[in-house]
């Protein structure tokens, strides 16, 4: 008999059992946020082990890529963490615009920008709600859902879609916004900074919210910093480091805002982080509006930018003059349509850093796409911080750390 | 314990605070919508289901089959075959499908193409019980265009059909002086 099997037939016919025995959570398990498998020992109640096992969402995103054209791989990176779209598009494309040199119009950084922390607070909704409602307050989900509907519509006026926006492309954005979605983003900005207390109302300084996340999965700065947590996770455990600050890219050097920072390093401080970067991105967005005012009329697309539809190979161009006797000496001349080399480019996306490598051999399609993905460092970070907690505890841990599938199994 | 904690524990005050939020929201104005029966007002370029422009004026399609579409797809959904009519030369489109099912919504079909023709509709309640249903060919995607365009306002205009903010070097030259239908 199998061991597993055995180990079943003892649970069942013993009354005591002192060995650790095997649980499988997931991968269906609705607090897995997407098809995360892990693999506990457990003591008692007490976890010895966790073994995540992964994979169940592989779609191979960084070797479709390789057969798709730049402008056709902005596509894939929609769906990777699906739930902020907006914020994989812009690091994606400022990855192949320093392949190419290229120069993006200031009102095309001011709108990715603004939909880079619309859809952080787009993801820190959903994360706060799904979080809530896995340790048990459902109330914060309605409430979450609801103002990220407004978002959503907001994006649904700027690109026509509400989840896989594909709003900026290589170059510029898609799109230019209306006066109605401005009006509206003002209107939003108003009114979200009122929403946060009613969250905060409701689970603050709950006693059962405050017992089932303080003091769980401390991870101290040194540890986090180990495990390579990065994002609000990494600032939970009190070590302020940023890449919209440390590595500015767009225009963040210009934007006034703090980094949210959380010393004690345990799910209640990484709760934290992420509402007060609620508070900040909504301020953000607030002061590219004032910036967007000055650059109306402008365009949104760069000069150079190439064209959504772009050559796969390199290109081919005939040579120029024919030699007078001999005719053509050459058949044509082969131009790059990316200059080759490699670049990484990281930006801050709501889940911490989100890495593109891209190696280019100077046809339209990356020669190789590697995508440094928070959510899979996360999750190789969740065996070290759940040891030795209750199984209870876990989903505290799981929904602590921020992790969709999507990302982590491209 | 001070006795403001005391207070606080043995009354649950922070519970309280609570409730009396979600009893305040029970007189909110409700922001559910019935959906079947009502409906969200969907935005301008909403990125729905596929239709091919029927030009008011020839009661045809407009395109004139230049494969831009079909090769911009990242999904590669679209299916084009072309013939040269005999005498005048000119292109014929003879076969232009869509594959709904493939198809990511990404509407860079309705952006590159330079006439115009296809369009994804602000429609998006559109079902079938089998894959040939949402397979959808020259007719179907005319007749698409059909049942979308009797519930808009005319001119329709899409805004892909010419974006916003791009500029005008950036478009083909028909794209350029688009008009809506
Ligand atoms: S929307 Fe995108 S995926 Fe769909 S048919 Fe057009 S180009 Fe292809
Ligand atoms: S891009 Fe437009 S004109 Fe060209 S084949 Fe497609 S639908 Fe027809």
């Amino acid at each position: 008999m199998a061991p597993t099997l055995e180990i079943i037939k003892k649970q069942q016919t013993e009354d005591i059992w002192d060995e650790p025995y095997f649980v499988n959570m997931g991968p269906q398990h609705p607090a897995t946020h997407g098809v995360l498998r892990l693999f506990l020992e457990l003591n008692g109640e007490t976890i010895v082990r966790c073994d995540p096992r992964i994979g169940y969402l592989h779609r191979g995103v960084e070797k479709l890529s390789e057969f798709r054209t730049y402008a056709q791989d902005m596509l894939l990176t929609d769906r990777l963490d699906y739930i902020a779209s907006a914020a994989n598009n812009v690091g994606y494309c400022l990855a192949v615009e320093k392949l190419m040199g290229l120069e993006v119009p200031r009102r095309a950084q001011i709108l990715r920008v603004i939909a880079c922390e619309m859809a952080r607070i787009a993801s820190h909704l959903l994360w706060l709600a799904t979080h809530a409602l896995d340790i048990g307050a459902m109330t914060v989900f309605l409430y979450c859902f609801r103002d990220r509907e407004w978002l959503l519509d907001i994006f649904e006026m700027m690109c026509g879609a509400r989840l896989t926006v594909s709003y900026p492309r290589i170059g510029g954005v898609r799109m230019d916004v209306t006066p109605e979605i401005i009006d509206e983003l003002y209107k939003f900005t108003e009114e979200f900074p009122k929403r946060i207390p009613e969250y905060e109302t409701l689970i603050d300084v709950n006693r059962i919210w405050l017992k089932r996340t303080k003091g769980i999965a401390v991870v101290s700065g040194q540890e986090a910093v180990n495990l390579g947590l990065t994002g609000p996770s990494l600032r939970g455990s009190g070590v302020p480091y940023d890449l919209r600050r440390s590595v500015p890219y767009l225009i963040y050097d210009e934007l006034d805002f703090e980094v949210a920072v959380e010393f004690e390093g345990d799910v209640y401080a990484r709760y934290r982080v992420r509402m007060k970067e609620m508070r900040e991105a909504n301020k953000i967005i607030r002061q590219c509006l004032d910036k967007l005012s000055g650059t109306e009329g402008e365009p949104v697309l760069a000069e150079n930018a190439p064209d959504l539809l772009m050559p796969f190979g390199k290109i081919k161009r005939p040579q120029a003059a024919p030699h007078p006797k001999k005719g053509y000496v050459v058949r044509g001349v082969e131009l790059p349509v990316v200059p080759e080399g490699e670049v990484y480019v990281a930006t801050e996306v709501p889940k911490g850093e989100l890495g593109f490598y891209i190696v280019s051999d100077g046809t339209g399609h990356p020669w190789r796409m590697r995508i440094r993905a928070p959510s899979f460092v996360h999750i190789s970070a969740i065996p070290a911080m759940c040891e030795g907690q209750m199984v209870a505890d876990l989903i505290a841990v799981i929904g602590s750390v921020d992790i969709v599938l999507g990302e982590c199994d491209r | 314990m001070s006795q403001q904690g005391i207070f606080t524990r043995v009354f649950l005050l922070e519970i309280l605070k609570g409730l009396s939020l979600t009893f305040r929201k029970l007189f909110a104005k409700p922001v559910t919508v019935q959906y079947p029966e009502q409906k969200k007002p969907l935005a301008p370029g909403f990125r729905g289901r596929h239709a091919l422009v029927r030009d008011p004026e020839t009661g045809k399609d407009r395109c004139i089959g230049c494969y831009r579409c079909a090769q911009v797809c990242p999904a590669q959904c679209i299916f084009i075959e072309t013939e040269r009519d005999p005498e005048t030369r000119k292109r014929i489109v003879k076969r232009y499908e869509i594959d709904a099912l493939r198809c990511i919504f990404c509407g860079y079909c309705e952006e590159v193409c330079p006439v115009n023709a296809i369009v994804l509709t602000e429609f998006y309640e559109y079902s079938g019980y089998s894959r040939q249903d949402l397979y959808f060919n020259k007719e179907k995607l005319l007749q698409n265009w059909d049942e979308f365009i009797v519930t808009q306002k005319r001119p329709y205009f899409n805004p892909f059909w010419r974006p916003r903010g791009i500029p005008v070097e950036k478009l083909p030259a028909p794209k350029r002086k688009a008009e809506g239908v």
